[in-house]
């Protein structure tokens, strides 16, 4: 009886317990074996992708926005006095101790997902078909209403080389370096979703091709019923790989959509529901509670467990990923999911992993806790043996996956909060309760082996490196 | 070792604690789940199938079924809301109704209470040619509210009936509890 009222007792002093896992300005980050290298503030802007690109000598990073704050709607560019629309950062981090803030380039005014660029990726004009050589083109979102093309040859003085308008919305979208065909998320004005495919060839990027539109059947402009869900983005293992793998839904309804590539770029463009049945080769339909924010291929993978098996000693994997979108738990959890795509018409989930909310008492620290997107770097430093996953409040999470079927956290990072970090908030009683807490939103890789991750509540680019057994993993001396 | 007053006082706070805790549980529960009637609207139970959303209320009356449910989150464009008929195709759970819906016109700007978006008529073919819906999906911040109201619609004065219900408190009350009274 004594211990039943002792413990009724205690209860109080376990509520402040998880109050003081919060963040406070000050606090040192939290980390096992991940350290960190570099850091800049990015203006305190709220950042999405990052895009770390190999150009001659130097390593540059790009990292795509979303748009300003209710308090902050145009932050101020200390480069030119300047209150600019959150746009991309450019960040030259060939010393990743000390990353240099070349250049901001606006993006469409708007706040939060209303406006920013939040979307980047790069190419050589070397790699692509009919590129300019001596050009380094980086694609990215205009907000909500464009796709601009950039020749970014000098980093720090960018100039516009196309732009694709008159979209609905944009978003997380794919480019192979090798052939110039982009899988451009878009909102076409009269599809039924707010994000569908666009898929151009941007192997010359003076001179944008348009090849087709593809969705789900029942997203096209004409269908009727019911709409499934809505795009989020693509990945594709090029002509080599001939697939392309598909995200639908953010945080609920997700599929996987496993999409032959060939049939794909030539099958018939007209957005009938043949038409855009014909190029699927296999589907995922997911809980309703979850979403596919990314969808990361890793084929071909020897898992070690099988290595005697007469059939299916390498397994062909696809990593998803669903975003949280609410603060504080007010949702089902998102995490990471690895389905085993090797039958590709009979897709399985084989497992799942999630940060232990207890771990951290995150659901009590502010802002949103759960994951939401993936590095997505093919290089082999990690590449089928180590992915990060953003956990927004839970900072960065290394996961071994030698073996999908049982994948084991090495290594996290939860970068310290700083003055500029904005705060998130949750409705109770009719009034604002706010708390700040770091929120990783993405997270990319280079091929030397050092983790990008940037912050959505406008804490900065964060440059990491594995530690201790975490290395060894990676192969990392 | 703590006395026995430090235990005793500890004890009763911990207790008044949970109670608090318990009341403020069953008012929550008791919004959500009294059976209410009202101006000739009764509670009915949610026919719909479990899906990725918090399940909503369902009401008859004056002829028709009004099913409303929050969906947090959802709204395409925090800043513009509702503002085209493909996204109150998309959102309003229509499919649920009838998954041959298909609409009769354009849809057109509503608000209900302080609270704006589109509405849309359809026309649900799975039920024989003259049953109507209209759908209504309004927003606050990046949150959603959907309706639908089955019945005859084409009666205007149907149509504002099932409005005023929807602005009237036993919506409204479980609307504002489940968006944290927004």
């Amino acid at each position: 009886m004594m211990r039943l009222v002792l413990f009724i007792a205690s209860l109080p002093l376990l509520a402040s317990a998880a109050l003081a896992q919060q963040q406070k300005i000050g606090d040192p980050p939290e980390a096992s074996n991940m350290r960190l290298v570099g850091w800049n503030d990015l203006q305190a802007r709220s950042a999405y992708q990052p895009t770390i690109h190999h150009q001659g000598d130097r390593w540059i990073a790009y990292i795509g926005h979303h748009g300003g704050t209710d308090a902050v709607p145009d932050p101020v560019n200390p480069m030119t006095g300047k209150a600019e629309p959150n746009g991309t950062s450019i960040v030259d981090v060939t010393d990743p101790a000390n990353p240099k803030y070349l250049r901001h380039i606006p993006g469409q005014e708007g706040k939060y997902e209303a406006g920013g660029a939040q979307m980047v990726r790069v190419c050589d004009g070397a790699s692509l078909p009919k590129g300019d050589k001596n050009a380094v083109y980086m694609l990215r979102t205009f907000g909500s209403e464009a796709h601009e093309i950039w020749n970014v040859a000098d980093p720090a003085n960018p100039k516009l080389v196309t732009r694709l308008a008159g979209l609905k919305d944009t978003h997380k979208s794919w480019w192979e370096c090798d052939t110039g065909i982009a899988y451009l998320v878009s909102g076409a004005p009269d599809w039924r979703v707010r994000r569908m495919t666009q898929v151009y060839d941007l192997s010359d990027p003076v001179h944008p091709k348009k090849i087709r539109d593809f969705g789900l059947p029942g997203q096209q402009p004409g269908a009727t019923g019911a709409v499934p869900t809505e795009l989020h983005g693509p990945i594709s293992t090029g002509p080599r790989g001939n697939r392309v793998y598909f995200g639908y839904g953010t945080n609920k309804g997700g599929i996987l959509q496993i999409v032959d590539r060939e049939k794909l770029l030539k099958g018939p463009a007209a957005p009938t529901d043949e038409n855009l049945r014909s190029p699927e080769v296999g589907r995922l339909s997911m809980s309703a509670w979850n979403g596919a924010h990314t969808t990361f291929p890793m084929l071909q993978m020897p898992v070690a467990e099988f290595a005697a098996d007469g059939e299916g000693a390498k397994r062909d994997i696809v990593m998803i990923v669903d975003e949280a979108i609410q603060n504080e738990c007010r949702e089902a959890r998102q995490m990471v999911w690895f389905a085993d795509v090797s039958i590709e018409a009979r897709p399985m989930m084989i497992s799942s992993w999630t940060v232990p909310e207890a771990s951290g008492h995150f659901c009590q620290r502010g802002g949103r806790f759960g994951a939401h997107s993936s590095n997505e770097s093919m290089d082999p430093v990690f590449y089928k043996k180590m992915a990060f996953i953003a956990f927004f409040n839970a900072g960065i999470r290394a996961l071994d996956v030698r073996d999908p079927y049982h994948p084991v956290e090495m290594g996290y990072f939860i970068p310290a909060i700083t003055e500029k970090t904005d705060k998130r908030c949750v409705r109770e009683g009719g009034q604002d309760r706010c708390k700040t807490a770091i929120q990783t939103n993405n997270v990319e890789t280079d091929s030397r082996g050092y983790i990008y991750i940037v912050d959505r509540a406008n804490t900065g680019l964060h440059i990491l490196e594995l530690a201790g057994p975490a290395r060894a993993v990676a192969g990392l001396k | 070792m703590l006395s026995r007053r430090t235990i005793v006082y500890a004890s009763l706070a911990a207790v008044f604690m949970i109670g608090l805790g318990a009341f403020s549980t069953y008012v929550r529960w008791d919004v959500t789940h009294r059976p209410w009637e009202y101006d000739g609207w009764r509670r009915i139970t949610w026919p719909f199938p479990r899906d990725g959303w918090d399940e909503g209320q369902a009401w008859r009356g004056h002829g028709l079924e009004v099913y409303v449910r929050p969906k947090l989150g959802f709204c395409g464009n925090c800043d513009t809301g509702v503002v085209d008929d493909s996204e109150v195709d998309r959102v309003t759970d229509i499919d649920l109704v009838d998954p041959l819906f298909t609409p009769v016109a354009s849809g057109q700007r509503i608000q209900i209470t302080d609270l704006v978006g589109r509405s849309r008529i359809y026309k649900l073919r799975s039920r024989g040619s003259s049953q109507l819906a209209e759908a209504i999906a309004v927003s606050y911040r990046c949150d959603l509210v959907v309706a639908i109201v089955v019945g005859n619609v084409a009666d205007e004065e149907l149509r504002r009936k099932a409005r005023r219900f929807l602005e009237a408190d036993p919506v409204q009350d479980w609307i504002n509890a489940q968006l944290g009274e927004k």
